[in-house]
């Protein structure tokens, strides 16, 4: 083959790579760790900040929102529900609010939706470990600290409840620890 | 012959690849005519905005604080002010992550209407204005970080006593029949 092919034809893959390759690599894979994180505790801890990795052994969802997120709101009673129904079986919400609202505001957001799970607040290296196009995003974490599913938008409430099992009975003891698909 | 061939596919595909990665964008505008007003005068000054199909963003005037409305955010040089922004009515609708709500937004098309005044101290000659369209997009499950989108138009002034240049006769559209 002609040098000058093979050149162009090295440029065109690298750059194609190069568009590509950041899409699909930056995601974190389902059944891979769940990125860490310490992030300020805005309420319902009694800590200042909450780590993620402080919470192995229980079942955690990592819910991205922001005021500014219709189909979050939707999906907020639902959650304070879920967390009410499955909370003593090991299972936690972490609200992370990704904002640029006030403090203020989003705990008087907080406050209005009733939420009864902790409300931390995001930046942008939470951006980068848990890249999203949209909101709401949905990290479901299992007992062992592995994403089992992860969910970009709104979906219905049982949908939700399904993944909330799964990270459940998935990484404990006797549950199954298989990758999930 | 071979040559050329794989290097023009090979352009191509680069800029199919490049032009998916733009077509990210929720809105664009278009190009803004250049303005020109004489000293002492005004004159109008339409941006035009297209939102992306199966997207919305809120209208100026959204129905809750925590919305966040579409504004134009313009930037003058000190010879001239940008007044009465005028932005259209937000269309009243219900979206399936919430049936039983309206949202007050804007989808399509959307032109923001503005005048153009020279200052009092203004000097007659060409200026730049920049502005930024600010917005906020959701589709029908998920909605997407606050945005500003950069835009810029000439201005003229002229003096007092020039004329203004003819406007150019307006062209009838293709799909309209006498």
């Amino acid at each position: 083959m002609n040098k000058s092919v093979t050149v162009v034809l090295a440029v065109v893959v690298g750059i194609t790579a190069l568009l590509f390759g950041g899409k699909f690599l930056s995601h974190p894979k389902e059944a891979g760790l769940a990125p860490d994180f310490n992030l300020p505790v805005l309420e319902g801890s009694q800590s200042k900040t909450l780590q993620l990795s402080s919470l192995k052994g229980k079942a955690v969802l990592v819910n991205f929102w922001a005021t500014w997120c219709e189909p979050c709101k939707i999906e907020m009673p639902w959650l304070v529900e879920l967390q009410k129904k499955y909370g003593d079986q090991g299972f936690v919400i972490l609200g992370v609010a990704q904002d640029d609202a006030t403090d203020q505001e989003i705990l008087a957001f907080a406050h209005k939706m009733k939420l009864n799970y902790p409300i931390l607040r995001g930046d942008n290296h939470m951006s980068d470990l848990y890249p999203s196009q949209g909101l709401p995003l949905s990290v479901y974490v299992d007992r062992s600290g592995k994403v089992v599913k992860r969910i970009v938008g709104l979906v219905s409430e049982s949908d939700m409840e399904d993944a909330i099992k799964k990270s459940l009975e998935q990484g404990s003891p006797g549950g199954n620890t298989a990758s999930a698909k | 012959m071979k040559t050329k061939l794989l290097i023009s596919l090979a352009v191509t595909l680069v800029l199919s690849v490049a032009a998916g990665a733009q077509t990210r964008d929720k809105v664009t505008a278009d190009p803004i005519s250049p303005v020109t007003v004489r000293m002492g005068s005004r004159a109008p000054l339409e941006i035009r905005l297209h939102v992306q199909p199966g997207f919305h963003i809120n209208s100026s005037q959204p129905l809750t604080p925590e919305l966040i409305p579409t504004q134009v955010l313009f930037t003058p040089p000190e010879d001239l002010v940008i007044a009465k922004v005028q932005y259209p009515a937000g269309v009243l609708m219900s979206f399936p992550f919430d049936p039983n709500n309206k949202l007050s937004v804007y989808s399509g098309a959307v032109v923001v209407k503005a005048t153009v005044l020279p200052t009092p101290k203004a000097a007659a000659g060409r200026y730049t204005v920049h502005a930024e369209v600010k917005y906020q997009a959701c589709d029908n499950n998920s909605c997407y970080p606050p945005k500003r989108m950069p835009i810029a138009f000439d201005v003229k002034i002229l003096s007092a006593g020039s004329r203004l240049p003819k406007a150019k006769p307006t062209r009838t559209s293709p799909h309209i029949h006498n």
